[in-house]
């Protein structure tokens, strides 16, 4: 056996260019495969995962939303804050003031939107997840304090807000004392273009302390429909209007989006399916090829006395050990093309994730690679191997 | 040691049925050296392949040491190709990504003999035919003729009973075909059955008895 590994080797070697050509045919279609099925997995487990880690919280806005446009109706009182604390299922509840304000750094101006809260609440709602990169989180008497979010240190004014510079906002004068990581996804448009102050500061800087959203968290997920339904029903009673407030859960959201996923796994799913057809097609011809062109080779193997399966045995050992090689780097350039594909469209759809590369698509890579590769590599050995060596001698 | 038995061969081209070989009874003995000639599209080939076991009859018998070969299974058919008879071809047929000592070994690889001992018979046989200083060469760097000589150092690797040529000087100059001819009749000194197709006139003259063939027909 070991002669003839040794023999199926120096063969695959001595054709070098044919085998080099033989490898890349697999390696480009598990590639594919893997590479599109990894970043089919990634997509899914940054957006699945981060809704999933939300899923306990319901946004609630004094408005509606008519087609795709929410129209603010108003703003909430305290009262609607003190009756949804008395809702059964709700751990935290935290209200916000919410305005756009003129913004002055270094003598540049820019409109940028203002959070106002109470900061343990609003801490607990943003600082864990999206974290803080410079500096701190606001204190409960950072009158003059401000926390940034990444877009608007880094993009909104010519130059580069650091913690400590001064900002001015509506003519009042504030110190950055914090600036949030860049956020992900599903807080992004929540973090980073907004300056987040405290209540007074908020109250003092807008000239207004109504209340414009509130984030209320639940203890069980099951029950965030209901809970959203019965917020919206004391504030709609409050206000003595039908459709005054709006509350979304992350549920809802996620079934908002649910289609979208199915079109984008679905599709995923399809490319997938034809780069495994493609792949098992190009791999069965580069096989079929290099088995075929050898015919005259088998034909003088047998005419001096090898045996149909000797000839056998020594194209599959080839075939197998072709197909190992390609599959091995098939699953690696898979890999790296799966990171450059998310990060590249990661960019262009602006959802940053990254590619999940699971074992079992790696295995089953491996496994399309030498069944598809041994199977097309059998068909034209055993061919080849059972034609009459007068035959095969002949083959040019 | 070699007989034919009414072997025929027909070939169908189209609607029409061309008889390679009509009814061929040849009898070889031990140790004979015999040339067969004929001009092109005589037979010659067709009946050599079926000695050597490379082709099948479509009716008649070829027996070898009075085995009739067409009752053999496949695997038992390779192993008298393998074991007892050398078939030196006329387009010398070497694998030619492997290099000339790869090459001789190559019958002893498939009858299983140890690589060290198929070496080492290798080289031997290589330096018998004048190539002891070319047994890392591959065929595309050798000339024809040395490339013929591999070739019957590669017949003779399992040490055959049976020596069979086809054209065996066809494709080399007549000095290289000289020195084939003599090793040829090196063979046959040494006790081994030496057949040959031909169309040289000088094999024809040097060996022991000459068959003519003409339209698929032993003459005489």
């Amino acid at each position: 056996m070991r002669d003839k590994l040794l023999m199926a080797y120096r063969s695959i070697r001595e054709r070098r260019t044919r085998s080099i050509l033989t490898v890349l045919g697999i390696a480009v279609g598990i590639a594919a495969i893997v590479s599109l099925m990894s970043v089919g997995y990634g997509m899914e487990e940054a957006i699945t995962g981060e809704l999933t880690g939300m899923a306990d919280m319901i946004s609630v806005m004094p408005g509606k939303i008519t087609g795709h446009a929410y129209v603010e109706l108003g703003s909430f009182t305290d009262r609607d804050v003190n009756d949804l604390q008395r809702i059964g299922g709700i751990k935290d509840i935290t209200a916000m003031t919410y305005d756009a304000a003129e913004v002055e750094y270094r003598n540049k101006r820019a409109p940028i939107f203002v959070l106002g809260g109470d900061t343990k609440e609003l801490g607990g709602f943003y600082v864990e997840p999206v974290g803080i990169k410079e500096g701190r989180w606001l204190r409960e008497n950072d009158f003059k304090g401000c926390v940034i979010g990444d877009r608007v240190a880094n993009d909104f004014f010519d130059e580069v807000i650091h913690v400590n510079d001064k900002l001015i906002i509506n003519d009042e004068k504030f110190i950055v004392v914090g600036i949030f990581e860049k956020a992900s996804t599903l807080y992004a448009s929540d973090v980073d273009p907004h300056i987040f102050l405290t209540l007074h500061a908020s109250k003092e800087a807008l000239q207004n302390d109504e209340i414009k959203y509130i984030m209320v968290r639940v203890y069980n997920i099951d029950k965030a429909e209901e809970i959203a339904e019965e917020i919206v029903e004391r504030i709609n009673d409050n206000h003595g209007l039908d459709d005054f407030a709006f509350a979304m859960t992350m549920g809802s959201a996620i079934e908002m989006m649910g289609d979208v996923f199915k079109i984008i796994r679905g599709v995923l799913v399809g490319i997938a399916a034809i780069a495994l057809v493609v792949a098992s097609i190009g791999i069965m011809n580069t096989m079929l090829m290099s088995v075929m062109e050898r015919t005259h080779e088998i034909g003088v193997m047998k005419a001096i006395g090898a045996k149909s399966r000797d000839v056998l045995t020594l194209f599959l050992l080839e075939s197998s050990m072709v197909s190992l090689v390609g599959g091995v780097v098939g699953c690696v350039l898979g890999v790296v093309a799966a990171k450059v594909i998310s990060l590249v469209a990661g960019t262009a759809i602006g959802i940053e994730f990254s590619a999940v590369v699971k074992p079992e698509v790696l295995l089953g890579g491996m496994a399309v690679a030498m069944v598809v590769g041994v199977l097309s590599g059998f068909y034209p050995a055993r061919k080849a191997s059972r034609m009459s060596p007068v035959e095969a001698v002949r083959y040019e | 040691m070699i007989r034919t038995e009414n072997l025929t061969k027909v070939y169908r081209m189209g609607d029409a049925e061309v008889y390679a070989l009509h009814d061929v009874n040849l009898d070889i003995q031990e140790g004979e050296f015999i040339a067969i000639i004929g001009p092109s599209g005589s037979g010659k080939s067709t009946l050599l392949n079926m000695i050597g076991c490379l082709d099948t009859p479509t009716s008649g018998a070829v027996f070898i040491d009075g085995i009739d070969t067409g009752k053999l299974s496949e695997n038992k058919l390779a192993e008298i190709r393998r074991e007892k008879i050398g078939f030196i071809f006329q387009q010398f047929n070497l694998v030619h990504t492997l290099n000339a000592l790869e090459n001789v070994a190559l019958p002893m690889f498939f009858a299983g003999v140890k690589r060290e001992t198929r070496l080492k018979r290798a080289e031997e046989l290589l330096a018998n035919v004048g190539l002891g200083d070319r047994i890392y060469h591959k065929p595309s760097e050798m000339s024809g003729g040395q490339q013929q000589r591999v070739a019957i150092a590669r017949a003779l690797s399992n040490d055959p009973e049976v020596v069979i040529g086809d054209e065996p000087t066809g494709n080399v100059d007549t000095e290289t075909g000289n020195t084939i001819i003599d090793i040829l009749e090196g063979l046959n000194k040494e006790g081994r059955t030496v057949v040959v197709v031909t169309h040289d006139a000088e094999i024809a003259a040097r060996v022991g008895r000459t068959k003519r063939m003409r339209d698929g027909r032993v003459l005489d």
